[in-house]
This record gives structure tokens, C-alpha cells and sequence, in this order.
């Protein structure tokens, strides 16, 4: 690739990843230069939790190695922290000093963490407090992973060092054997909060969720689903808090965990909420989402708004030359925090970036919440679509602990909420992703169970044998086994009527008249 | 009392025939060899059915000039008309000028008689047939990954011995109801049986577990399972280090696929996917088996090729009663593509630009190797152009319905029309036939002896049980008559045992080697299976137990990405539609139509009640489905044993195939027959 086509991203998430993918897949790899702050090979950051939950080793992550970019002729630069943009001089400046010029620049910068206004949450070198975790890079999870050990949690699979010897059957994983007293509470309910409250409840820990508004997951989901879900919560044994801010955060002294053997200065922690209670904690996870990484986009004098804001072309509104996708990119007044519109916006840049006409009209997202026990699916914004106007089909059953949801306009399924009964996702996202226009009684039919048949004496004319096209009643009309084979060809095919037609032999009425 | 092969699918039962009378045939049991122990189907024990029937094509037919329609002719008549027609043709357009299309039917002595007769006698390069509408995607992944093609690389009943046996995209308790033993005897055992496809068929109803994606999905479902697996820890290390190579690029492809996002492509519930994932780490012995369902697509090389890494993954394949195979569908689906009518390659899976094989094969044949011509183009391809400025103007066709069987038919009927002249053997008036100028009429299964070569690679003897009605003749003396008519400067046999033994010597050094097999051998071992390349050579049940077939002796994992069907539904399309067959039927229906006994009911449309209610059907009703290729009118049959958002229509009649997309694989040139976007309607 010649210079003047120097293509720079900067960041090396899902995004970004995808990004580089779909630029190798059309042939223009070479030349690309990557800039990622994280020192490790780009990896699958949704799986995070499953690697806290202990489904996942955390080698399974890895989306693509240093050598895969390398024999694609892609310039990957880790641990490469991006300290400004200079739009003028088309070029970026790394912590190093490093200068690297662009043609087109990628920035694809995802988010950031955001921090509940806790006092106590942030020492006095601005670091975190040693017991509060994020939930967001591979050393967040490394880190956190590494407080569960010093706090004597067991890795209840040993999926770190697990390896097949042929023909052999892995080890079951025990997902009790972790069971210790420790707690953790995590601050911020939505998707986050609950993967990560089920995952540290499956690796034993005594969990507990802060939610500041009304009811879990309320950017997703309305009240119903919200209080059906903590419900389930607590039958898993997390408490939850909701229409609770956590204020504050203080070290106990004198607590009765802190005889533990790795000694030293850890002990709990106290997390004070504003309705009165005082949380004592081992760990306290921040969950509470994060926001567009923005600040080198509003360096270079970008339009920036929550997120950079770009056009349909994927494009600054200030500079056509830069480009925004992910999570840090604002297209249309809105942010995203999905995968899978990061990943369309990366397929249609790299289009545009290898002279395609594609253009971004918005995604459809299905939030999935990945988590044990707990079964959630949110299609597109289901509140704001009942809010303007779609036609809300709903089932709650508090009793089974389900809740779903469908808003519908014109036929079309536009947005959904599922809590508690995935039995039907496959088909409802297909319709959601496709636009299908249902009849006005399928989204009711959807949300109902499948009829069962009753059970019902066979027709003389149902169909037993399908190889030999044979009727009950003629099998019926039969003496014996080997008359239903010799005059019928019955059970010579496949087999699979043999049952059957023995039950249809051994309950036939008895011939009158023969003596 | 003669010993023989059903004339229809690809597991080539064993039965035998007694003679009743002068012509007529009995079908009777043949317990002792071993693919189907005795059981046929229906179409089995009603196979001698269309013997002596009034449908049967008893002599050449020529279409009068000036009426248009067909007249009895001789076949001297019949052949120097086609001779001279093919001989002005070339001399004014080139050989490949003249096309050839073969069958998966075809006996193993044909399909290589009618590669030479291309290549030699024609000198035409234009010669493919509808095995590559057959198992194409299969045979083009199992090339890249083992370096062989053989479907099943083990015998069928290998499989009783699995822990998991997955079947993906096969309907096999209908396509080939005996083999729906060897399930049986597996669960027997305490195996479990998983069977992938957007219908619960009748296999489906006999497995324990069932996934019902949504069609044109199982590459992303294969890449969800392997996903899961790397996880769990189920990668067989050792075997991945030692038996193949790629595998690190694979395992990065796959930890995008995580259990979500795969529900979301495929519709398939996530919590599905990790129970099977878990069934098949827990399983010491897992086979995986593709058929049609998850082949015939525009990306069926690379959904093979994905399930293929799974299998490589679980260090299966090579091992006992474990693996990967392919159920091929035609009755010679596997011998029809080794032996040179397939438009790339010549006898013994040679490939046609290999100077080496070329020499080989040239030798054998007795003609330069220069004079052999080049590769030509794939079977649709092939269709496609017929009657353009750069495509042939005359085809002649031996063993195929291509009216029914090509997709997108409507376009391809119009190219048949294109043509100057189109010649026909068979054995009945297909509705290919019927297009034709010349119809030369040939002998069925149980009037001529020939080999075929099963799913299992096996090579297997049909023996001639009765002789053909007066005024038929062999494909062999057909192929012979015209090559002497064309001036080929080499003689054609017409006897089968000869045309094998040549075959063999063809074949031999190549990776189909059939150079150690004879009659006599096929008779007392119950077939032989390839390669077997000497007298004294047990031939070769079992392959990959020490290595693979490909230089340094490793399988290849090929990371591979889901795209898609090449059409999605939208407003105008809304549903999926698939296709595929039904129990009493077989292929395009030219002979199971014509025997009386086999309900012939005509194509009906699936479809689940919710979309029945939408669109205000009932079981019963007319409907039409409308791709953008075109429609068909047929009774509604409600069931709830398919997707909601997926019709099926069965490919025995004409109709289904003027629906099919014809996009085609970029690898195998597989058309996708099995799914595209089409609106169903009252």
C-alpha cells in the first residue's frame, strides 16, 4: 500500500479487531498500523465475565495473534498509548514520542468506566482503592481474578492448565467447590452488574447489587422485568438494592475476616448507602457501564458530544479524514455499547475505506445477558418503542419467575424483553433481525407455549411404516411378526416402527370366530 | 437367482432378484451383506416395477423436421444423425462446441467410459455432471482437509460404535431408511444420536438431541460448538499437535463465536448449543456426518470444512468408530466423481492439469496426453453457457433429469432450448427427454452389469439379472457406437468386466486406485473398498488410522467464516425456503414416478401452522411460493415439525428446482439448492 493510503487505528477492542479483519479480507491489510494501549493480543472482551465465572480460560479470548497480523502485513503496536492527534500534520503521538502519520485515522477508542460519585472509592494518588475493581480490560479481570485468589477463592475448574489427553473425558467442573464467606458487592445494576454477580456467586462468593434507580437493568428493561429479575437474583442468593446510591467507602478496622492468611493490610470494606445500611465487603466491583472514550477525539477538536459524532459514512462531522466506530462513536444522537453494531460500523468502514459505497443506517442490537442461571434477552429499546406508540404483547408469570415482551408496529416485531424463558429467542430475534410481518395473532402465539396433542388411538389409515407405506390397520389385519413382514414389508426398512407395529399386534382385538 | 445393488441411493443395498416368468423380477432379501443386512425400503422391494412397463424407451426417437415431434428411428439412423450433426458442429465451432453431462447413476464403467468419450472421441473439455449438484461442497472440503476424498473414510456401521453421532443436514431414516438401523443400534449401546436441520424429520424424531437452526446457518453453529469446546478444554492437544496443522488460527477464528451471537445468527437457543458442546467434550467417540442439508450451499465447502475442525478438534477423525464422513446421495455419488466426469479430472481422482496424470491417463487410453484437453466448466457453468457465443451448442446427456434437477430450471430449460442439438439416453421419457432432438433409449439396472462404489467407498457389483426388452442397448454400446461414428482413434469396449479392468489400470497410482479390484474379488468380499491397488492388496475399509493423504501426512484445519445464504429474506421474500426429498421418492423422479405401488402425490409445500395462520392456509389448501426465480402452485401441508419462518418443498417434480437459487460455492461450485428467500401465499 502506498503512503498515501496510510490507514492508523487506534485501539485494538472488538472493533478495532474486526475492523483489521474485514480490511484482510478485501486484500488491503498491508500497511495498516494498529495502536493498542493494552499490552496484550487483541481478545474477545464480551467474555470477560465467563472467564470471572470460570467457563472460559482466558486463552480462549484471544481473537487474533501478533503473527496473524504480521503475515497480513499489519503494523501492531501494543502497549502503544495515543497521546495526541494532530489534524494539521495528519499524524498521532504516542507516549513514546513515536509520531506515526496517517491518511485516514480509525478511531475506535470504546469506553471507559464510569465512576460512582463515592467518596473514599479513589486514593489519594488517584489510583483505586485496593478492595474496588473495574470490570472492563483482560487486567481488570486479571486483577480481580488475582483478589479472589489472595482471598481464598479456588478456581473451581482449574480451566487455566486444563488439557484433553486423548480419548479421555475432561474432569467435571465442580462449580460449588469455590464456596467461601466471601463477599462482594457490586455497584451499578444493568447487564455488567448481573454477569458479574452471577459469575462471582457461581465461583462462591456472597454477592450483592447496588442499583441507584428504581429497578435492575433500566436502561434495557422496564419495572416488570426489573423486579421479576431481582426476584430470580435472590432465589440465587444475591441481595439487590435498588433506589440505593452507594456514597461512601471506608476501610473496617478490626473486622472479623482479617485473620486470614495472606495477613497484611487488606481487610473489608464498609460501603455506606444513602438509605442508612453499611454494606461490609471483601470486593467492591464498579459496574455502574461506562462511557464513550472521547478525550483524544475532543484533543483533536472533534465533534464530540456523549460520543464522537459521526456521519453515515462513519466519518467526523468535523473531519472526513477521521473516522469514529464502537462504542466511543456517536452516530444519529445515539452510543451504542454492543458488539454487534461496532462490528457492522467496522464492515461497512472498511468498505468505504477500500472505495465501497457502503453506508450506516444504524443497527438493531439484542442484548443477551450471559450469565448462569439467569436467562435475559432485550431486542432493540423496548420502553421507547411501547413509549412511541408500538403495541406491547406481554406474559408475566411471577410464578415461574418469567416476564416477556413484545412491542410490535405494524406487524413488526420492534423491540422485546425476555426474562426467565429463552424458549422462543431463536425464532423472536430471527423475526426482530429480519422485520418479518407476523399476523396479528402470532406475536400472542409466540409468547404461548406449544400445544400438545392429545394422545389418540391410531387411525386405521395413520401411516406406521413409513419405508413400506403401511397402515395400522393393516398391520392390524395381520396374525403375527412375520406375516406383517411377509405381506405388508413392515419393519424391513429402518427399522423404527418395529415398537409400534408389536404394540399394534399385541392389542389387536381377537379374530372372532377362529377356533 | 441373481445377486445385486438397489438402483437407487447411495448406500447400494444388497438384495437379490428371481426371475418370474420370461421378464418379470423379484425382489428378494440379501441378509448376508452388510451395509443393510436384508432391509430395503420401499423403493427397494418395488424396484423391478418399472420392468417391462409401458413407460420404457424401446428405440431411438428422432424429431421430424417438419412436425416437430419425436419418430421411432433406427439406431444406425439415430447415431450417424447425431455423428455427423457433433462432427459439423466441431468442425465449424471447435470440440467444445459438444458438451457431455453425466450422472451420479452412472455405474463406475460409464462415467469413466463417458469421460474418455469426451476427452478422446469429442476432444471436448465441456464435460460435468449432477454429482456436482450431489456432494461437491463435501468432496472439495474433505480434499482440503484430509487430502482424499472418500465420503466415508470408515464402513457405515463404524458408527454403532460412537459415543455421539452427529448428523448435519441428513435425513437418512427417509433418504435411506436402512441405514436409520445402525442409529438404532448405537442408542442401543447408550450413544446418543444429534441431529442438526430446520425440520424434525424422521431422523430427527428418532435422535436425543435435536437443533433446528435456521437454514444456511450450520457454518456458524459448527463454529459456536468448536467455540465452546476450546473453552470446556475439550481440544485434544495431543492429537491436534501431532495429527494436523492450521489449528492455531482456527481456535483464534472461533472466540468470536461465543454461545450468543451464534443464537442470534442461527436461532438456535444458546443454552441448546452448551448442552451439546458438552455432550460432545464428555463423549470419547464422536462422528460427525454431513449430508445435503448442510453441503448445498454457496458456502457448503467451508460448513464443512467447519465441522470438519470440530471433528480434527476432538481428535476424532482416524480413530475407531469416530470421525468425520460424508453420506453421499446418488446411488454412484462416490465412483461417479473418480473416474473423469467431473470437468476437472481424470480417472483414479486424478486432477486433469497434473502433466503426470495426464501422461498416466493418456497412456492407458492410448493417445498423446497433449491431444487430452484441459478442464472445462462446472456443471451449472456448463448449463449456463449452453447456446451463448462462448458455450457449447450441442449436449449430450446420460443418466441426469437436468429439467428437474438443475436449480434455477426455468433459465436452464431455456438454455437447453438454446441449443442446436440436445441427445438423451435413458431409459424412460424424462422430462429432459422430452426436450430433446434424439432420445436414445438404454438399459436399466437389473438388464446390464456394472459396479458401483457406495457411501462407504466400497466398490460393489450390479450383475445382470435379466435381458433389456428388444431395441435397447447399453450407455456402453451407445458411448461405443458414437465414438467409432465420430472417427476416435481409439476402439471403445462395450463389455462392463473389460471396461473395468481398464478403469483399474486407469486408476491405478491415483488416489481412487482401483487397479487391484476385480468382478470376482467384488463377489466373494462383499465389494472391495478403495484404494486398493494391487491383486494382493486387502483393500482399504478404514482410512487416517497412522496419517492423512496430504504431502507431510496432517490433516489441514482451514479457519473458515460464516457469510450467509447468498439470499436473505427481506419484505417481498419473507421466509427461508429448503428443499429436499421424501421416502417413496428418489431424484428427479424419472423412475420411482413411473412405478405404480410408490405414491406419486406431486410436490405439496411445508410450512409451520403459525405461518399457515398468517397467511390464512390450511392443510390442504393451495398455495403458491414465489422466489425471484419463479413459482409453484402445490397443497399445503401443515406441519409443526418445521420453522416458523421456513417452507420445504421436495425436488422429486418439477417445480421445486424453478425456485432454487443457483449462486453457486466458490470451491465446490455447488448451487444452493437449499435455502433462498421466497414469499408463500393463498
Amino acid at each position: 500500500m502506498s503512503a498515501a493510503r496510510r490507514i492508523v487505528v487506534v485501539g485494538s477492542g472488538m472493533a478495532a479487531t474486526r475492523l483489521v479483519e474485514e480490511l484482510v479480507a478485501r486484500g488491503a491489510g498491508e500497511g495498516v498500523v494498529v495502536l493498542g494501549d493494552e499490552p496484550h493480543a487483541p481478545y474477545n472482551r464480551i467474555l470477560l465475565s465467563a472467564v470471572l465465572e470460570g467457563t472460559h480460560p482466558v486463552a480462549a479470548l484471544t481473537l487474533r495473534e501478533p503473527e496473524w497480523y504480521a503475515a497480513h502485513g499489519v503494523d501492531l503496536r501494543l502497549g502503544a498509548r495515543v497521546l495526541g492527534v494532530d489534524r494539521e500534520r495528519r499524524d498521532v503521538m504516542l507516549a513514546d514520542g513515536t509520531v506515526v502519520p496517517y491518511d485516514r485515522l480509525v478511531l475506535a477508542t470504546g469506553s471507559i468506566p464510569s465512576l460512582p460519585p463515592i467518596r473514599g472509592l479513589v486514593r489519594l494518588d488517584g489510583r483505586l482503592h485496593e478492595r474496588v475493581h473495574a470490570f472492563r480490560s483482560l487486567d481488570d479481570c486479571t486483577r480481580l481474578m488475582g483478589a479472589l485468589t489472595s482471598l481464598g477463592v479456588t478456581d473451581p475448574c482449574g480451566l487455566v492448565t486444563n488439557r484433553r489427553p486423548s480419548g479421555q473425558k475432561p474432569a467435571v467442573c465442580d462449580q460449588t467447590a469455590g464456596a467461601t464467606h466471601t463477599r462482594a458487592v457490586m455497584v451499578g445494576g444493568g447487564l455488567l452488574g448481573l454477569q458479574v454477580a452471577r459469575a462471582l456467586s457461581v465461583r462462591g462468593l456472597a454477592t450483592e447489587i447496588v442499583e441507584g434507580g428504581e429497578h435492575l437493568l433500566r436502561s434495557q428493561v422496564g419495572g416488570a422485568a426489573g423486579r421479576v429479575l431481582a426476584r430470580d437474583l435472590r432465589r440465587l442468593g444475591t441481595t439487590v438494592y435498588t433506589g440505593a446510591r452507594a456514597v461512601r467507602l471506608s476501610d473496617l478496622s478490626g473486622d472479623t475476616d482479617g485473620a486470614d492468611a495472606t495477613g497484611g493490610t487488606i481487610g473489608t470494606v464498609g460501603l455506606r448507602l444513602d438509605n442508612g445500611y453499611t454494606l461490609e465487603t471483601d470486593l467492591v466491583v464498579l459496574t455502574a457501564g461506562g462511557r464513550p472514550s472521547t478525550a483524544l477525539a475532543r484533543g483533536a477538536g472533534l465533534e464530540v458530544r456523549r460520543g464522537i459524532v459521526v456521519d453515515e459514512h462513519l466519518a467526523s462531522v468535523t473531519d472526513p479524514d477521521v473516522h469514529a466506530i464502537g462504542d466511543c462513536a456517536e452516530h444519529a444522537g445515539r452510543t451504542t455499547g454492543f458488539v454487534a453494531p461496532a462490528w457492522e460500523q467496522a464492515a461497512i468502514l472498511a468498505d468505504r475505506l477500500t472505495g465501497g459505497g457502503a453506508v450506516h443506517t444504524g443497527s438493531r442490537t439484542v442484548a443477551r445477558l450471559r450469565a448462569t442461571g439467569l436467562d435475559v434477552a432485550v431486542l432493540g429499546d423496548p420502553e421507547r418503542a411501547a413509549a412511541d406508540g408500538g403495541e406491547v404483547v406481554e406474559v408475566t408469570n411471577p410464578v415461574v419467575g418469567s416476564h416477556r415482551k413484545l412491542v410490535v408496529r405494524d406487524g413488526v416485531i420492534v423491540a422485546a424483553t425476555l426474562v426467565g424463558d429463552l424458549s422462543r429467542i431463536g425464532l423472536i430475534t430471527q423475526y426482530f433481525d429480519r422485520g418479518t410481518r407476523l399476523a396479528g395473532a402470532e406475536p400472542g402465539q409466540l409468547l404461548m407455549g406449544d400445544r400438545t396433542a392429545p394422545p389418540a388411538r391410531l387411525a386405521a389409515d395413520a401411516e406406521i411404516c413409513a419405508c413400506a407405506g403401511v397402515s395400522a390397520g393393516r398391520i392390524r389385519a395381520c396374525a403375527s411378526l412375520d406375516e406383517v413382514r411377509e405381506t405388508t414389508r413392515a419393519t424391513t426398512g429402518c427399522g423404527g416402527c418395529a415398537s409400534a407395529v408389536r404394540e399394534l399386534l399385541a392389542t389387536r382385538p381377537a379374530l372372532s370366530g377362529t377356533t | 437367482m441373481t445377486h445385486t445393488h438397489c438402483p437407487y441411493c447411495s448406500l447400494q443395498c444388497g438384495m437379490r432378484l428371481e426371475r418370474r416368468g420370461r421378464a418379470a423380477l423379484e425382489v428378494q432379501a440379501w441378509p448376508e451383506f452388510p451395509v443393510n443386512e436384508g432391509a430395503l425400503c420401499r423403493k427397494g422391494w418395488t424396484a423391478a416395477g418399472l420392468r417391462g412397463s409401458r413407460e420404457r424407451l424401446t428405440s431411438p426417437l428422432v424429431r421430424d423436421r417438419a412436425s416437430g415431434e419425436l419418430r421411432a428411428a433406427s439406431w444406425d439412423e439415430a447415431l450417424d444423425l447425431v455423428a455427423a450433426r457433433l462432427t459439423a458442429l466441431r468442425g465449424q465451432h471447435g470440440p467444445d462446441s459438444v458438451a457431455v453431462f453425466g450422472g451420479g447413476g452412472l455405474t463406475n464403467e460409464k462415467a469413466y467410459q463417458l469421460g474418455k468419450l469426451a476427452r478422446v472421441a469429442l476432444g471436448t473439455s465441456q464435460i460435468d455432471y449432477n454429482g456436482r449438484w450431489c456432494m461437491s461442497s463435501a468432496a472439495s472440503a474433505a480434499n482440503q482437509a484430509f487430502g482424499i476424498d472418500r465420503g466415508l473414510p470408515f464402513p457405515l456401521a463404524d458408527v454403532e460404535g460412537s459415543d455421539v453421532l452427529v448428523l448435519v443436514g441428513s435425513n437418512l431414516a427417509e433418504t435411506m431408511p436402512p441405514a436409520a438401523r445402525h442409529l438404532d443400534r448405537l442408542r442401543e449401546r447408550g450413544g446418543r444420536v444429534v441431529v442438526v436441520d430446520p425440520r424434525r424429520t424422521a431422523t430427527a424424531q428418532r435422535a436425543d438431541t435435536f437443533l433446528q437452526p435456521v437454514p444456511g446457518t450450520d457454518l456458524a453453529l459448527a463454529l459456536g460448538l468448536l467455540h465452546l469446546v476450546v473453552a470446556r478444554g475439550g481440544v485434544d492437544e495431543e492429537y491436534v499437535a501431532a495429527r494436523t496443522t492450521g489449528f492455531d488460527v482456527v481456535r483464534r477464528t472461533v472466540a468470536a463465536w461465543w454461545p450468543e451471537r451464534v443464537e442470534r445468527v442461527t436461532g438456535v437457543p444458546a443454552s441448546e448449543l452448551r448442552a451439546l458442546a458438552d455432550l460432545l467434550v464428555g463423549a470419547a467417540k464422536v462422528t460427525v456426518l454431513t449430508a445435503r442439508g448442510a453441503e448445498q450451499h454457496a458456502q457448503g465447502t467451508d460448513t464443512v470444512l467447519a465441522w470438519i475442525n470440530l471433528a480434527l478438534a476432538l481428535g476424532m477423525p482416524g480413530r475407531e468408530s469416530a470421525g468425520y464422513g460424508c453420506l453421499t446421495g446418488q446411488g454412484n455419488g462416490q465412483g461417479g466423481r473418480e473416474h473423469g466426469q467431473k470437468a476437472d479430472q481424470l480417472p483414479g481422482y486424478r486432477m486433469i492439469d497434473d502433466p503426470a496424470a495426464r501422461e498416466h491417463v493418456a497412456r492407458v487410453w492410448g493417445v498423446p496426453a497433449d491431444s487430452l484437453p484441459g478442464a472445462g466448466r462446472s456443471a451449472y457453468e456448463l448449463l449456463d453457457s449452453l447456446g451463448t457465443d462462448d458455450g457449447a451448442r450441442a449436449l449430450l446427456v446420460f443418466g441426469s433429469n437436468i429439467v428437474v434437477s438443475a436449480p434455477n430450471a426455468t433459465h436452464v430449460t431455456r438454455r437447453l432450448e438454446a441449443l442446436d442439438l440436445l441427445v438423451v439416453a435413458d431409459l424412460v421419457m424424462s422430462e429432459t427427454a422430452a426436450m430433446a432432438d434424439v432420445v436414445l433409449p438404454v438399459t436399466q439396472w437389473a438388464e446390464e452389469t456394472g459396479t458401483m462404489t457406495n457411501l462407504e467407498g466400497r466398490v460393489v457389483l450390479r450383475e445382470r439379472a435379466v435381458a433389456p426388452p428388444d431395441g435397447v442397448w447399453s450407455d456402453l454400446e451407445v458411448m461405443a457406437g458414437l465414438a467409432s461414428r465420430l472417427g476416435s482413434p481409439v476402439a471403445f469396449s462395450t463389455d462392463a468386466e473389460e471396461v473395468f479392468s481398464e478403469l483399474g489400470r486407469a486408476s491405478a497410482g491415483g488416489r481412487a486406485d482401483y487397479a487391484g479390484i476385480t468382478y470376482d474379488r467384488i463377489r466373494e468380499e462383499h465389494g472391495v473398498f478403495w484404494p486398493c491397488p494391487s491383486a494382493g492388496h486387502p483393500g482399504t475399509p478404514r482410512l487416517f488410522a497412522e496419517s492423512f493423504v496430504t504431502p507431510d501426512g496432517r490433516a489441514r484445519c482451514v479457519s473458515v467464516e460464516h457469510r450467509g445464504p447468498a439470499e436473505v429474506p427481506c419484505d417481498d421474500y419473507p421466509v427461508h425456503l429448503t428443499t429436499g426429498r421424501v421416502l417413496a421418492q428418489y431424484q428427479s423422479g424419472a423412475q420411482t414416478r413411473r412405478i405404480r405401488v410408490l405414491p406419486d402425490d406431486g410436490p405439496f409445500v411445508e410450512l409451520h401452522p403459525m405461518l399457515a395462520d398468517r397467511i390464512g392456509a390450511h392443510d390442504g389448501d393451495l398455495v403458491v411460493v414465489v422466489t425471484r426465480r419463479g413459482e409453484l402452485k402445490a397443497p399445503a401441508r401443515v406441519v409443526s415439525t418445521i420453522r416458523p419462518d421456513t417452507v420445504f418443498v421436495p425436488f422429486h417434480w418439477v417445480g421445486a428446482n424453478r425456485l432454487t437459487n443457483d449462486a453457486l460455492d466458490p470451491s465446490s461450485r455447488m448451487p444452493e439448492f437449499k435455502v433462498c428467500a421466497a414469499a408463500v401465499r393463498t
